[in-house]
């Protein structure tokens, strides 16, 4: 076996951090670009599918997304939005999250005019388990929200409460969608991220909305 | 034939209880699973080259730490590029692409054949024993998503009349748990099918 | 849900780092012979665990983050470096493993004898490095946090490889079908202790 002296050690090590170094630096540079786009692309198509437009992926996305909206408060994540639905009325898109069983949960609520109907509805989730908590993600269980209230008719905030069929039976159809089976605690998770979110956002929106 | 024994007899995850850690976590889809496997195989491949043709140059006292930053570099740009062209997937397999750097398949093939094989035979033997890695993936991939939830690469595979005949789909087999126990009953399967042929 | 207690206990039975994440399944079989040496491994990973991932928290926060360079210069807000997260956790890793085995020895030759054969194992033990990953995915506010998280994964762990020891000991007078035995046996019973765990999810 050969013998290396310290410095070749040292020089050797040297270099080879050097090489690295540029070499990762100059992939992610070279990536960024595709990488924003990619994330900017994901929202842009979540926010139009809670609007009602189906079907429209990637670069698509991004440019139908700049027509029909229009940033209105926020910035960062909390931004909201004013977009020009699927069905040619008008709403708010406004941002919420919480915490599912694992991770995280957010989602985009389009909100009308009103600010007390819901429009449209998507979810995401960073990693609910396969089959059952990541459902929230589907059409079947967004679509439920559809026309849902906020508030009642004294103006009192409710939300739309996620409740299995024979829970909390004061509550009005109005105002709640029916939980996943088999996902309990992110349906709960889904309960309490509108409950928590939604007052503060819609809060603000007004304040907006004045001046 | 001298390089297959690493997709069967060898295979890494089920006789040499290598590199389960981690990666059977993005194991209740197929489509995951694949791309992990396929990333796991990449990065095998291509350190057990690395590592051949340094070989000779490398100071043995420090040849741990040259082979963790090749590996953990040659990570980073995989990562990267799921990013970049993979999202869906990326997302979905989150910090496990991280951790294949502490996938003790790499570091062990590296150890024991690329540090004393020339460039060709090492990229083989990463290629397969990756590939043996990946197989495991797959194969359990797909039992968790054909009978969790009745898709196969997100499409549904399974007929209508089945659930109206009264089947369900078994949410066990999303649950991680499910995951050790097929490993486990691959093994089973694997000895004494072995056992059967000597 | 963001209190300390709740992370620790979250951690320790909900997230535990192998049943639901399966990380350091690798030592997790191998030593898990006899109930001694698994205590032995499970104090240390968690010793480990408690003081890499807070210390890498702190270079997450402070270094790497996309807008982290900001305290040092205003100009460097735009830099995000969390591309070479990655590297640097590992090296952190092996180099604060290095100085506590280093430091151990020095300080308390008996707590040597007892940790010192396991702690150049833990350098790449997926559990440590796939710690401080999810720390940083988590986004924990403070150091406490990722404190609490830290410490309640290493004992996830430590309870995880006990339980499982404990039952491999006795398994040897258990009558296994042939092929089974061994690792077959053992990835099946790690599944159904996760099961088992899996009853915690409603805390």
């Amino acid at each position: 076996m050969k013998t290396f002296s310290n410095k070749y050690i040292f020089v050797y090590v040297s270099v080879l951090v050097l090489v690295v170094a540029v070499l990762l630096t100059a992939v992610s540079l070279g990536l960024k670009p595709r990488q924003e786009a990619n994330r900017k692309a994901e929202k842009a198509a979540q926010i139009l599918r809670a609007a009602g437009y189906h079907d429209v992926d990637g670069s698509e996305a991004v440019a139908l997304f700049e027509q029909v909206a229009q940033r209105a408060s926020g910035d960062g994540e909390r931004e909201t939005y004013h977009i020009r639905c699927a069905d040619g009325e008008n709403g708010l898109v406004v941002y919420v999250n919480g915490k599912g069983l694992w991770g995280a949960i957010w989602g985009y609520v389009v909100l009308a005019e009103d600010l007390n109907t819901v429009k449209g509805i998507v979810f995401s989730h960073k990693s609910e388990t396969p089959g059952l908590g990541a459902n929230i993600t589907e059409e079947k269980f967004s679509s439920a929200f559809v026309g849902k209230k906020l508030y009642d008719e004294k103006g009192n905030f409710v939300s739309v409460r996620v409740l299995k069929a024979g829970q909390g039976s004061d509550v009005p159809d109005v105002h709640r969608v029916d939980a996943i089976s088999g996902a309990t605690l992110t349906s709960k998770g889904v309960d309490a991220m509108l409950m928590e979110s939604l007052p503060e956002v819609i809060a603000k929106l007004k304040t907006v909305n004045k001046k | 034939m001298k390089y297959l024994g690493p997709l069967a007899k060898d295979n890494p995850v089920l006789v040499q209880v290598l590199g389960v850690c981690s990666a059977l976590a993005v194991t209740a889809q197929l489509k995951p699973a694949v791309v992990m496997a396929l990333s796991v195989t990449v990065v095998c491949a291509l350190s057990n080259l690395i590592i051949s043709l340094m070989r000779s140059t490398i100071p043995p006292r420090i040849r741990i730490i040259v082979q963790l930053l090749v590996v953990s570099t040659l990570v980073i740009v995989v990562d990267q590029f799921l990013q970049a062209y993979l999202y869906e997937v990326s997302k979905m397999l989150s910090v496990f692409v991280g951790l294949i750097i502490t996938n003790c398949i790499i570091m062990g093939r590296l150890e024991a054949f690329a540090l004393s094989h020339g460039p060709l035979p090492s990229l083989i033997d990463g290629v397969m024993n990756g590939l043996g890695y990946g197989l495991v993936l797959v194969v359990v991939g797909t039992f968790r998503e054909l009978f969790g939830t009745g898709t196969l690469w997100n499409f549904p595979v399974l007929p209508h009349s089945f659930y109206e005949a009264g089947y369900m789909n078994n949410g066990l087999m999303i649950l991680p748990p499910m995951a050790l126990i097929l490993v486990g009953s691959l093994i089973w399967i694997l000895n004494s099918a072995k056992k059967s042929v000597k | 849900m963001n209190g300390l207690f709740d992370i620790f206990v979250r951690s320790v039975f909900i997230d535990n780092m192998v049943f639901a994440y399966f990380l350091g399944m690798c030592s997790y079989l191998a030593v898990s012979k006899s109930v001694k040496t698994a205590f032995g491994l499970g104090v240390a990973v968690s010793f480990v665990l408690a003081v890499t991932v807070p210390v890498n928290y702190l270079i997450d926060k402070y270094l790497l983050k996309e807008g982290a360079l900001a305290w040092l210069n205003e100009s460097w807000g735009a830099l995000d470096l969390s591309f070479l997260s990655l590297i640097v956790f590992i090296a952190v890793i092996a180099g604060i493993v290095q100085l506590l085995e280093m430091v151990i020895e020095r300080f308390s030759p008996a707590l040597y004898q007892a940790l010192g054969i396991f702690l150049p194992l833990i350098a790449v033990n997926c559990a440590i490095l796939g710690g401080s990953l999810f720390m940083q995915e988590k986004n924990f506010p403070t150091v406490a946090h990722s404190f609490s998280y830290a410490l309640g994964s290493g004992l996830g762990w430590l309870l995880a490889i006990v339980a499982f020891a404990a039952i491999r000991e006795r398994l040897r007078y258990s009558d296994i079908p042939k092929p089974l035995q061994g690792n077959g046996i053992a990835y099946i019973i790690t599944g159904l202790l996760g099961l088992g765990f899996m009853a915690f999810l409603g805390i």
